[in-house]
């Protein structure tokens, strides 16, 4: 038997455009990190590792960048995946105007961030914002918070706004697992007398786990690498608090360090491929087949 | 032999893409020099981008009548405050900034900043150039070819604007300390009304504490500026910008910028100013009049000026620099470019611009007539010592201007000390010199 049906000229034309836009930005990006590339010579040097050093040292604060990074993907995607499951589950089943309250979850992942942080920006903002207006009003002042600008509450207030906004997506390939698992287990577990735990825990869990594998893995690769939710609400702040890597690679750029700015693009693809090479290891381990 | 064609076919077709791109040019980029003969009618559309508020409304409305005379159309692009920065570096570096930008003038940034002998184009043999005021044009020149065009009004000062009312009414007087200007701010908030507005969210505004008491520093320690450029000092063995912090840190802490300092916005001054539920914010002296236009029942005299008293200065901050236009070099409407600038730079336009744009009182060119009110004059008069803004004199300062605002964020919430804000500043300049090759810094 023949194993190629298609001879292999016929992706030359796209392996073309895969080196030429991806590959070689990609190792151009790779050569950058280890010069002095800045807007401020024409020369470029190879400086070895001095970009490197720079982002891991203790005076800037690039490191307190890649741990509210590592921190955003945590929050993010446990709130995403764990949400985006009840969430499915609730309107999986038979809830009065399912679909209505299923369009009304998704749409916010379809909105623009530029639109999203700026109605959010407004929503919390501390003395006109819908939320401590509403909070003020009830009786509940106490509550009502600096939310962007408080150091205690702007990063979770980011982590918060994102997760409204991502939720409606996780959940809507949660439902998509749900309903491809078929009946009939259900069926021979309500004959066994399994309750509704029972059936999630040994029935709906195990047979959800492809879904979920693909959620853990889109949040994780997009929680590494957020700009816009944080540019958007706090562009970093107050001060550096909200910093995350691609605003740090985004500020770089703007000082002219394209330098630094790139061999941090460089840390973070890096990150990416190890994390999101273990994590797709990890959770394809033992696939359940039906 | 089949496999062979299909392949050259393939090849052929991926090369003509790729040719596709350079070929022909657009419309507007075949007038390049066609525009010796001006003014005639042509379908060109230039574009200008510019920071938030640096175009004026004024300048649109002129723009608009040079669009009807002569067919070239102005595309305004106006980017937020604090992104236009890095979208301007962005574009510059990669060879596709508009026809004409904008950027802060300042004869060190325009070198540094935007290299602009290679990004900008040469004007000095433009009409207007004769007539624009000499000390804005050195702002803007290198090697003595003048490079751009200030359309702000350069006279004008970022002082403490306040309101009168509030300061006969409670006694106040106008302090010429900072333990005066303590004493104000306590009386005030003891009164019920929050002494200062400020906007950290706008990320710039803030910053202006700092670096407009350059005459101070300059006075409290000679040569200082000079010291600075030539890498001789630095900001961190300063006492008296420590200090500066130190105080501003103390303004906060007492409570006199209020509680929503850090997410009031630059756009709502006018508004909060007018309802007096604040009674100072640092602004230019454009302000009153901008609040008479936005709400006319408070009158324009409402408000007074005094310079901002930080480590007891009392000398008016003298800036040369603003917010100025540039024609990019490798623009292809060069011609008609300048043809705009030159339209604008007509007295009569400039008259309507200076007329129609509450915030100026004066423009940097000679032959206008100003609209300075008795009560500026008064403020000018009341410091007969000058000094120039550290951000025109220092080298590698004004650039990293939002990058200090974020430090100066860390600060009001405690992220930061004031010694590591001057700390953070060396560090910068130190790294902005040396990629810049400044033999101060590399030898």
């Amino acid at each position: 038997m023949k194993s190629r049906i298609y001879p292999f000229y016929f992706v030359i034309g796209t392996l073309c455009l895969y080196l030429l836009l991806f590959v070689v930005p990609s190792i151009m990006g790779l050569f950058y990190s280890f010069t002095d590339w800045s807007s401020y010579s024409e020369e470029i040097n190879y400086i070895g590792l001095e970009n490197f050093k720079i982002i891991f040292s203790p005076e800037e604060h690039y490191f307190s960048a890649l741990s509210n990074t590592v921190w955003f993907t945590v929050a993010t995607t446990i709130l995403k995946t764990g949400l985006g499951i009840v969430f499915a589950l609730i309107l999986n089943e038979g809830v009065l105007f399912r679909n209505f309250h299923r369009g009304l979850i998704f749409m916010p992942s379809i909105l623009s961030f530029i639109i999203v942080g700026l109605i959010f920006k407004s929503i919390l903002n501390p003395e006109t914002g819908l939320l401590n207006v509403f909070l003020n009003r009830i009786g509940l002042s106490f509550l009502a918070k600096q939310w962007l600008v408080d150091l205690k509450y702007a990063f979770n207030s980011i982590i918060a706004v994102d997760t409204w906004k991502g939720l409606g997506y996780i959940m809507t390939i949660i439902i998509a697992g749900l309903q491809s698992i078929p009946p009939e287990y259900y069926e021979a577990a309500d004959i066994d007398g399994a309750h509704y735990f029972s059936k999630l825990r040994y029935v709906t869990l195990p047979l959800l786990k492809p879904a979920i594998t693909i959620t853990i893995v889109l949040n994780v690769l997009y929680g590494l690498k957020i700009f816009d939710t944080v540019y958007v609400l706090t562009n970093g702040g107050p001060g550096y608090a909200t910093e995350v890597l691609y605003t740090s690679v985004f500020r770089e750029f703007g000082l002219g360090r394209y330098g630094v700015g790139t061999a941090m693009s460089t840390v973070l693809f890096v990150m990416m491929s190890v994390i999101g090479y273990f994590t797709v290891k990890l959770l394809d381990r033992k696939e359940v087949e039906f | 032999m089949r496999k062979i064609l299909l392949l050259i076919v393939v090849l052929g077709l991926l090369c003509s893409t790729f040719t596709g791109c350079a070929g022909p040019q657009s419309p507007s980029g075949s007038n390049t020099g066609s525009t010796e003969t001006a003014p005639q009618k042509k379908s060109i559309t230039i574009s200008y981008m510019a920071s938030q508020d640096w175009v004026q409304k004024a300048e649109q409305d002129v723009g608009a009548k040079f669009e009807s005379e002569t067919g070239i159309k102005v595309d305004y692009q106006i980017v937020p405050a604090d992104q236009y920065p890095t979208l301007l570096k962005t574009k510059l570096n990669a060879g596709e900034c508009t026809d004409l930008f904008g950027n802060q003038s300042g004869k060190f940034d325009i070198v540094s900043l935007l290299d602009i002998e290679k990004n900008g184009v040469d004007l000095s043999n433009e009409e207007w150039a004769k007539r624009f005021d000499p000390l804005a044009a050195e702002q803007l020149s290198v090697n003595g070819k003048l490079y751009g065009m200030t359309l702000a009004d350069v006279s004008a000062v970022w002082g403490i604007c306040y309101n009168k009312n509030i300061f006969n009414d409670l006694g106040l007087k106008i302090p010429t300390t900072y333990n005066e200007f303590k004493d104000v701010c306590q009386k005030i908030l003891n009164a019920g009304i929050i002494p200062i507005y400020e906007c950290v969210s706008d990320g710039w505004h803030h910053v202006l504490w700092f670096p407009e008491l350059g005459g101070r520093y300059e006075e409290l320690n000679p040569g200082l500026a000079d010291k600075l450029n030539s890498n001789e000092t630095t900001f961190e063995q300063n006492e008296t910008m420590l200090e500066a912090l130190t105080q501003l840190k103390e303004l906060i802490d007492l409570g006199y910028f209020g509680k929503n300092y850090m997410s009031n916005t630059y756009a709502d001054t006018e508004k909060n100013m007018a309802s007096g539920e604040y009674a100072m914010t640092v602004y230019n002296q454009g302000l009153p009049q901008q609040i008479e236009n936005a709400y006319p029942d408070v009158k324009a005299d409402t408000f007074g000026f005094f310079v901002i008293p930080l480590v007891d200065n009392q000398i008016l901050n003298v800036n040369p620099a603003g917010p100025s236009i540039f024609v990019y070099s490798g623009s292809k409407n060069i011609d008609a470019a300048k043809q705009y600038l030159a339209y604008i730079a007509k007295p009569e336009n400039l008259q309507y611009i200076l007329d129609n744009t509450p915030k100026f009182n004066s423009l940097p060119f000679s032959g206008l007539n100003d609209k300075y009110s008795d009560e500026i004059r008064n403020f000018y008069n009341a410091y007969p010592k000058h000094g120039t803004v550290y951000q025109t004199q220092i080298k590698y300062l004004n650039p990293q201007w939002l990058e200090i605002g974020k430090d100066l964020s860390a600060m009001f919430t405690d992220a930061m000390q004031p010694i590591d804000v001057l700390k953070s500043i060396d560090k910068r300049r130190s790294d902005a010199a040396k990629a810049a090759k400044d033999p101060n810094w590399v030898n």
